[in-house]
């Protein structure tokens, strides 16, 4: 019995709280622009959808369709801010729209706006919501008139007995639910009614409120995948900048004590008096020098110092060392990301060694260019022997995985007798593939 | 001597001045950056500048790209850039606008004072020092005239590149003046250098090197 009763104390006080209003709210300007939103798309798309299957005028068809796409994402923005404010629920937004170049780049890459078409999807949805949404306003707003019936009777049907009067109309939102009523004592069944209402819509507008909630966050927030990608873009790019704060605390600490030992022991050596002094003073400049020359491949390995100039002095760098002559081309219109400059210079790194270890090459080339739709190639070139495989050695494999995590793809071709050429293709930011 | 230090470690700054006032030359002032470095050369106009490449605020190659600005500014100064590392781009921008009055060592070499401090009176006096490694790196190009030099040959054109004269040539390699000049004669040869004033070939047979290297 107890919990009937606390029950009903909920649903009753219900009304009165300001989680009420807030979703009410939400009801009312969510019906509006739902509604609003709805006919928005279904104009620009029906057309579209109509105008491209009929094979003519497909351009127009494309145009409605990127029409709606950016419509789409507009209407989410609007749909999460109703949301925010009405409602105070928070739902993130995807991430910006990454614009491809050229124009049949930027026709794909918006076409395959997977956020666009979910925010499109939403729009769909929305629409037996927003009409049920309006529906718990209506009938809310029904039951409050309903409830002052009796205090209308008395004022303005207080008229001399026999006076004929129309009977007053009563509902309760439901099928049906449509009744009259000719004497005062009746207008309480308005009344009770009228309650009743209220607290149906109020609770249809809490069920509703969260519903929607729910189906925005999965249609209007971000996506699994993109969230994912997202989530890889920042890891990617923090191990990248942890290991060049790696190289930055070498730099700065250890190489520089190291560098001031080798200084002192110096000093000390020009003082040494007897032999077996200058001997012991040998030995430690020459720990020294070692461990010094250590550190410096190690920090190399983990970011040659000349590609804070750009790709271009780096393996230009890289290239002087190579027993093979090498030429170096890079044709790129901007610098990429700092994590990608690294990954492609790295890339270019191993093929190169591949190359010296194993083509028996005259000559190499490393070219790094940009395709016109957008990512980076990293491509080595060798006039060797030929016969690289991708499925033999770990060598290609790994590289072909690491680049794998920035949605980059590597390429082989080299028929026996060669030439080999191993390209790597990298987006120019991290995070290029995502929408 | 006098000279100018630019080093953003404090511990080796400190050192070298001792290292080099120790040795009686006069150090005009120890700074920790770039632009403090090209404040104090306008200001003393010191005969050599001790520079570390990556300093303070990019930590990339501002010391480079001082240096070079210093050489066209102040030619009577010599600038040594003093790194951890040796990376044939900045060799090759270092030595773009001429070899003379200019030097390139890892910071390994301060332990060898002797050494360094004659390489840094040789850059004052506007003459090259670069690193051995400079040279290591820089003898493993291909290129047919230089491939066409004996053994012999390249350990003299190494040392030359290091910016030795002939009788440090001579010293290091325990050979005569004499037998070195027949060696010269020959890189320059193999090189098709012309003759034409002694120094310039030696210039000019160093930033064949360096040329390949760009």
């Amino acid at each position: 019995m107890d919990g009937i009763w606390r029950v009903t104390a909920t649903a009753l006080r219900a009304p009165f709280t300001r989680q009420a209003r807030a979703d009410l709210a939400f009801c009312l300007l969510g019906a509006l622009t739902g509604l609003i939103g709805f006919v928005v798309v279904a104009v620009v798309q029906l057309p579209a959808l109509v105008i491209s299957a009929s094979g003519i005028g497909t351009l127009i068809g494309l145009a409605l369709v990127v029409a709606g796409l950016l419509i789409g994402r507009r209407l989410g923005a609007l749909h999460r801010w109703t949301l925010r404010k009405a409602a105070g629920e928070l739902v993130t937004a995807p991430a910006r729209f990454q614009p491809g170049s050229g124009l049949l780049g930027r026709l794909d890459r918006r076409l395959r706006d997977r956020d666009g078409w979910r925010a499109i999807g939403y729009a769909w949805v929305k629409l037996p919501l927003a009409l049920a949404e309006g529906y718990a306003v209506v009938a809310t707003a029904i039951g409050l008139a309903e409830i002052t019936y009796p205090l209308i009777w008395v004022l303005f049907r207080n008229h001399p007995p026999g006076t004929k009067l129309g009977p007053l109309n009563a509902v309760f939102p439901v099928p049906s639910g449509h009744w009259t009523i000719a004497t005062w004592p009746g207008t309480v069944s308005a009344t009770l009614a009228g309650a009743a209402s209220v607290v149906l819509g109020v609770w249809v507008a809490r069920g509703l409120t969260r519903l929607d909630a729910r189906v925005m966050l999965s249609l209007l927030g971000p996506s699994r995948v993109s969230q994912l990608e997202r989530t890889r873009a920042i890891a990617v790019e923090d191990a990248v900048a942890a290991l060049r704060r790696v190289e930055r605390d070498l730099h700065d600490g250890a190489q520089v004590r190291l560098a001031a030992v080798a200084l002192n022991l110096g000093m000390a050596q020009e003082r040494a008096t007897d032999n077996a002094q200058r001997e012991l003073l040998d030995a430690a400049q020459a720990g020294v020098s070692g461990a010094l020359a250590d550190l410096r491949r190690i920090a190399r390995g983990i970011h040659p110092p000349a590609l804070d100039l750009g790709l271009a002095d780096a393996l230009a760098s890289l290239a002087a060392t190579s027993p093979i002559p090498v030429r170096v081309r890079v044709e790129l219109a901007e610098r990429p990301a700092a994590a990608i400059e690294t990954m492609a210079y790295f890339c270019a790194a191993e093929l190169l060694a591949n190359a010296i270890k194993h083509s028996s090459a005259n000559q190499i080339e490393i070219l790094i260019d940009e395709e016109r739709t957008g990512p980076l190639r990293v491509g080595v070139t060798d006039d060797g022997v030929g016969g690289a495989d991708l499925a033999r050695g770990t060598g290609l494999a790994g590289l072909a995985q690491r680049a794998s995590t920035v949605d980059g793809k590597l390429d082989v071709s080299s028929p026996s007798g060669g030439p080999t050429t191993v390209t790597v293709e990298l987006p120019m930011r991290v995070q290029a593939g995502g929408n | 001597m006098r000279v100018v230090i630019a080093e953003d470690a404090a511990v080796l700054r400190e050192g070298l001045a001792r290292l080099l006032s120790d040795r009686g030359h006069e150090v005009c002032a120890a700074v920790a950056d770039a632009q403090g470095l090209r404040e104090a050369v306008t200001e003393h106009v010191p005969d050599a500048v001790i520079a570390d490449i990556r300093m303070p605020p990019t930590h990339t190659d501002e010391g480079l790209r001082a240096a070079v600005d210093i050489r066209r500014d102040f030619p009577a100064t010599g600038v040594l850039l003093f790194s951890q590392y040796i990376e044939t781009r900045y060799t090759a921008r270092l030595l773009e606008s001429g070899a003379g009055g200019v030097g390139y060592l890892l910071k390994d070499r301060v332990g060898n004072v002797a050494e360094f401090v004659s390489a840094l009176e040789r850059v004052a006096a506007g003459g090259t020092a670069l690193d051995p490694e400079v040279v290591g790196q820089l003898l493993r190009r291909p290129d047919a005239g230089l491939a066409s030099l004996t053994p012999r040959e390249r350990d003299v054109l190494a040392l030359m590149a290091e910016g030795r004269s002939n009788s440090g040539i001579a010293a290091g390699l325990t050979l005569s003046e004499g037998a070195v000049e027949k060696h010269i004669a020959g890189i320059f040869g193999k090189l098709a250098l012309e003759p034409e004033s002694a120094d310039n070939r030696r210039v000019l047979a160093v930033l064949r090197y360096l040329r390949t290297a760009r």
